[in-house]
């Protein structure tokens, strides 16, 4: 599956600005399930300042600066993806309950031990030691999204609304699946509800919000009982109402959660939708939430008051 | 020589240290340690109300070179001066020795735990470092990861408190590792002691200070980016709010570096550049003060508004060096001192010389259970510092408070260390005129410099200000000590300055005077400006006040309201003395009282000289010592005198002019020792541009409305009195008094420092010699207006400015002169802020909105 996505922030503001700085994470990433063919920048006026790099989470990210008057700033990403879904859907059938991927995940034995005790449960002799040293290093990446993150504090209420799904011996797959779809059932999807600065505690009170939230929900929810569980910003491709027409630029940025279940590897969900992201998602980062993937932000010198409009456009390739 | 009994009256004889307590001067033993006894028998021979004598007059050196601990919280006190006890904490050399090596070992081992944290994480990977610990620590900063700049040893500036447990073993309390504070404290201690006990200091030889200070200026040059000989230095500081602002200020003016705010810096094509008067100026490295998460609103804590957007960048792209780097307050993480034992055997192949205070971190099952089993006997602490979050002593908390304590630790356990509670050392103090052990921290300070750790030989030493108390800290109101490190040989001074290569010329630095300090500037020759020409009116209509009361002449009573409402236009206190009924006029004390005494009214004395003081602060390290005691003199005097309750209109006289006196011993110095570059021509230029503007509202409101002869006579004389010009008239123009020559003095007399005309004259040449980018045979903004408003005066006639109109009684083209004059100055206020003062431009946060989706 082929994607083209265009991807235009327009900033206009009341007073002219001296001096801006942009840190902008719109590049989609590679891993496994997706590959990023192109990912250029146009920027008006065009930046004096202009590097790319990548973040600890693996993250595109480009800093460019404005460094002359400048009264709209127009910041437009262009990218062609490739998605390779599964064939099959295994994984979602993977058995180890919550309880050991939680034992597994815990922070008072080391590394080392617990990856042998894990090799001896499910895997075997036969795993090499390559493989082994990868799945240590895996493992403990996963340990720091079990962590709070500066927007996803663990409270008691975020424990109590996931323990419906947590139910005893349960396996961890299982456990997420039901908790997703009862995050789609129980919320209203509500743009008019939340900012970027509603606390998760409105949302799970008023069950209302964007996918933003939902996903914050969920990885709390998780990371209240031992899971890891991180944020994943990006697109969805959304198809025309049956007999209308395509409108170019009416899609939006989107946002669903991933889970770390061992040896198999991250797995994506997505709450707003009740849907495990197959070939219709397109990934942009992934952090511990959404501070740590931002799409774009920046700081301005001057400039009175700001508008912002945001179009976003992705279209089916191939 | 005192004979014993007297001696006995400074306490040594009834001091009480406490069982089980290890006490400095004791050691343990019965016999109190020889150096010890050397320097109490001198104390002795001096005498309680000699040594209380000395320690008054350390407390006024302190008070008078400004040294201030600022408490969060206390805005009506806001700076607290800080407290010096006489008696130092003395230290063999032998125990010296031990303590410095285990101070060096202990800098390089956090250096290095901070390389790899930034870097390869091989501690992480190879579990030798729970990831719980360092990614659950607010300190552990993820964008700064791979951002370590290639130096020898990211940790240049490191700090420790030390104390010393009953056995006599020191013990590290905790580890400073991102902004260290303290060590000018301790080099002020040192200064003011030398000053009170200069005797006593001979006689003992004392390892000297300076030497440090001249490593961590090495130690900062050696990790300037690209190898720069001559690096720009800069020490960046949340502002005169922070609590150790003094010393900010005074290590910026003690190492000559320039002191500056986010706001003064910017980033631009990934370098940092200092925004000073005469343009953008390259720094390479930065002191910090700032704590790492507020440093780059872009990268980290997008809320601060004390960073600079973009440093992070210039960071990563080698082109700035920060003393200590982003991130390095992971290394303040409590729990990670359970784990220094282990990490110093994997990177030293040792074993802590120094060691930390027993902590266990409840993210291991085992160590938790350990705490939570021992919660009456431990402290327990967050590993995280913030509000609402401080170290608890298990015993002291009720069944309740440790139910709740037990499931937060279980909640999140990795959040949570437990401490040994250590009943530290005492030592004397001199406290309430006696000599009592006190408990005691020192703070030891460490600097990387060439090729090795150097630690300063000294610190600063801390007591409680009550007896067995264990929490020291300034924020508690402890005293502070000096602390000798004793010599076997005298040390020789060392001197800070740098001995340049032979033949080699030194380009002398342009002063680079931050937009900030030249706003500073300004209104503190604005605010003084107004505060002497407030206090000169307001002594002309004090002296008219009593003579209305003591002749009871309408006429002077006439005069008085004239002089009244002029005041209340002078001041901008409307509606004051202006359309108030007659009663008001004939009682005007209240009000009078009022405007000299309340802080929180615009335009009172007390709020401009409150004014011009915060100001100065400000800009603490560009005052010569001299000229800060002078402020300082103003403000104190000012606050002592009407902080008296019932402030009586016959006190005010003198009151004034004691004011005047400080204001005139400020105005001398600043002229007599300032170098006339861009910090002059900016103060200079505020006091000429706020004297004009008085002096204008002075004479708009007295004259510009036609009296009867006899009375304007009395007005004149008193506008004369007002201005200090009385003297020079009637030199000049003998008995007669008349309006004309009274304007030919005030308003168009250039040789007159007290004329309208000379503060124009003087503004234009200042704001010509300003630097400035221009085009050649082209002036600025500020020039034109400046030009405007001179010539315009100089054009006009005095004869044609005394033609009354008959209608209204009005001096119609004196008063549209004045009013046109007033106009073009504020435009010119208005100008120079915006051609100089950059660092005010706001800056704000762009975010992407919420992502929202298609259903």
């Amino acid at each position: 599956m082929k994607y083209r996505i265009t991807h235009s922030t327009l900033y206009d503001y009341s007073q002219s600005v001296g001096l801006c700085q942009n840190e902008a994470r719109l590049q989609p990433r590679n891993f496994w399930r997706q590959e990023a063919h192109s990912s250029h920048f146009e920027i008006m006026p065009s930046p004096t300042d202009y590097y790319e790099r990548t973040d600890f989470f693996g993250n595109r990210v480009a800093y460019f600066s404005v460094q002359k008057p400048h009264t709209t700033l127009l910041v437009t990403v262009v990218s062609e993806v490739s998605l390779f879904p599964k064939q099959n859907n295994l994984d979602l059938f993977n058995a180890v309950t919550w309880e050991q991927v939680q034992q597994i995940l815990q922070g008072n034995v080391l590394i080392n031990s617990q990856s042998q005790s894990f090799d001896n449960q499910s895997q075997g002799q036969s795993q090499t030691q390559s493989q082994s040293s990868e799945y240590v290093l895996e493992l403990f990446d996963a340990r720091q999204y079990v962590l709070d993150s500066p927007m996803v504090s663990v409270s008691a209420e975020l424990a109590e609304y996931a323990r419906a799904s947590f139910l005893p011996h349960r396996a961890l797959v299982e456990v997420v699946h039901d908790l997703m779809s009862r995050i789609y059932k129980d919320f209203t999807y509500d743009p008019t509800f939340t900012t970027i600065a509603t606390p998760l505690s409105d949302v799970l009170q008023f069950r209302r919000g964007v996918c933003q939230d939902f996903a914050h929900l969920a990885i709390g929810c998780l990371r209240a009982y031992g899971i890891a569980a991180r944020y994943v910003s990006g697109y969805v491709e959304t198809l025309p109402e049956p007999g209308k027409a395509r409108l170019v630029g009416a899609d939006a940025s989107h946002a669903w959660f991933s889970v770390y279940v061992p040896v198999i590897g991250w797995m994506d969900f997505d709450p707003t939708n009740n849907k495990v992201p197959h070939d219709q998602h397109i990934t942009l980062a992934w952090g511990r939430d959404f501070s740590d993937v931002t799409p774009l932000k920046g700081i301005a010198f001057g400039g009175g008051q700001h508008t912002l409009s945001v179009s976003v456009d992705v279209l089916r390739l191939t | 020589m005192r004979n014993n009994s007297l001696a006995n009256d400074i306490g040594t004889q009834y001091y009480a240290t406490q069982l089980g307590i290890y006490d400095e001067m004791y050691a343990n033993k019965v016999k109190v340690l020889p150096y010890w006894e050397r320097f109490m028998a001198a104390l002795d021979s001096m005498g309680t109300e000699n040594l209380e004598l000395r320690r008054r007059e350390a407390q006024r050196l302190l008070r008078e070179n400004g040294v201030t601990y600022n408490v969060y919280g206390d805005s009506k006190n806001l700076t607290r001066p800080w407290q010096l006890d006489p008696v130092p904490l003395l230290i063999s050399s032998e125990e010296w020795v031990a303590i410095e090596s285990g101070l060096k070992e202990r800098a390089e081992l956090l250096d290095l735990i901070l390389k790899d944290i930034y870097d390869k994480q091989t501690l992480l990977k190879k579990g030798l470092l729970p990831p719980e610990l360092v990614f659950g620590h607010e300190g552990f900063l993820h964008p700064c990861v791979g951002a370590l700049q290639k130096q020898k040893r990211q940790l240049t500036i490191y700090s420790a408190n030390l104390a010393r447990g009953p056995n006599g073993r020191m013990w590290v309390l905790d580890d400073r590792a991102q902004a260290p504070s303290g060590s000018g404290y301790a080099l002020e201690n040192r200064t003011v002691m030398t000053r009170v006990l200069p005797d006593i200091f001979r006689q003992t030889q004392v390892h000297r200070l300076s030497g440090f200070f001249k490593s961590l200026h090495k130690g900062l040059v050696d990790i300037a980016p690209h190898k720069k000989e001559d690096p720009r230095i800069v020490i960046l500081t949340p502002g005169p709010l922070n609590e150790t602002y003094f010393e900010h200020a005074y290590l910026a003016a003690y190492l000559g570096y320039t002191l500056v705010q986010g706001g003064d810096l910017t980033v631009r094509d990934g370098k940092v550049w200092l925004k000073s008067l005469s343009g953008l100026q390259a720094v390479d490295v930065i002191l910090r003060r700032v704590d790492d998460s507020f440093c780059d609103p872009l990268a980290l804590r997008s809320e601060s508004k004390l960073g600079v957007a973009g440093l992070l960048e210039a960071v990563r792209r080698g082109n700035v060096a920060i003393a200590n780097p982003l991130g390095s307050s992971v290394l303040e993480n409590p729990g990670l001192m359970a784990f220094l034992p282990r990490l110093a055997r994997y990177f030293l192949n040792d074993e802590l010389k120094l060691p930390s205070i027993a902590t266990w971190w409840c993210g291991q099952a085992r160590e938790r259970d350990f705490v939570l089993q021992h919660l009456d006997s431990l402290v327990i602490k967050p590993i995280n510092r913030g509000f609402g979050n401080h170290a608890v002593f298990g015993g002291s908390l009720s069944s309740k408070e440790k139910e709740y304590l037990r499931s937060q630790i279980l909640a999140k356990p990795h959040l949570f260390i437990g401490q040994e509670q250590v009943s530290f050392s005492t030592l004397p103090a001199f406290i309430d005129q006696k000599i009592e052990p006190r408990n005691a921290v020192l703070r030891n300070f460490v600097v990387a410099s060439g090729s090795d750790y150097e630690v300063m030989p000294g610190g600063l030493t801390r007591v409680a200000r009550q007896k067995d108390n264990f929490i020291v800290s300034n924020q508690a109101g402890g005293i502070s000590k000096d602390t000798w490190v004793l010599a076997t040989e005298p040390d020789k001074p060392v001197s800070l300055w740098t001995q340049p290569k032979r033949n080699q010329l030194i380009d002398a630095d342009t002063e680079a005077l931050t937009s900030r300090a030249a706003d500073n500037l300004f209104w503190v020759g604005r605010h003084l400006e107004r505060t002497e020409a407030v206090t000169r009116l307001l002594r002309v209509i004090l002296t008219k006040l009593r003579e209305v009361f003591e002749f009871k002449d309408p006429l002077d009573a006439e005069c008085l309201g004239v002089l009244l409402r002029t005041f209340t236009q002078v001041t901008g206190t409307y509606p004051g003395f202006i359309k108030c009924d007659e009663s008001f006029l004939k009682e005007p004390e209240a009000e009078l009282i009022s405007l000299v005494k309340d802080g929180f009214r615009r335009g009172s004395l007390t709020a401009n000289i409150q004014a011009f003081f915060q100001a100065a602060f400000s800009i603490r390290d560009l005052w010569s010592q001299d000229t800060w005691r002078s402020v300082d003199n103003i403000h104190r005097r000012w606050q002592q005198r009407i902080n008296n309750l019932e402030l009586r209109i016959e006190q005010l006289p003198s009151h004034l002019d004691d004011l005047m006196t400080g204001i005139v011993a400020f105005t001398g110095l600043t002229s007599e020792s300032m170098t006339r570059e861009a910090a002059w021509l900016m103060l200079d230029s505020g006091r000429r541009l706020e004297r004009a503007l008085a002096l204008i509202s002075l004479l708009r409101s007295t004259l510009a409305l036609r009296h009867e002869d006899i009375l304007q006579n009395q007005v004149l004389e008193s506008v004369l009195v007002a201005t200090d010009s009385l003297t020079i008239y009637q030199r000049r123009y003998r008995s007669y008094i008349q309006l004309p020559l009274v304007l030919e003095l005030l308003l168009l007399d250039e040789a007159h420092p007290r004329s309208v005309a000379y503060q124009l004259h003087e503004l234009s040449v200042h704001i010509s010699a300003l630097p400035r980018c221009k085009r050649a045979g082209q002036i600025t903004a500020e020039e034109r207006v400046i030009l405007k408003a001179y010539t315009d005066l100089k054009l006009c006639n005095v004869q044609e400015l005394t033609q009354v109109n008959e209608e209204d009684g009005v001096y119609q083209q004196f008063e549209e002169l004045l009013s046109n004059t007033t106009d073009l100055l504020w435009q010119l206020s208005e100008l120079i802020a915006e051609a100089y003062f950059s660092h005010s431009q706001t800056s704000q946060l762009m975010v992407n909105n919420t992502p929202e989706d298609e259903l």
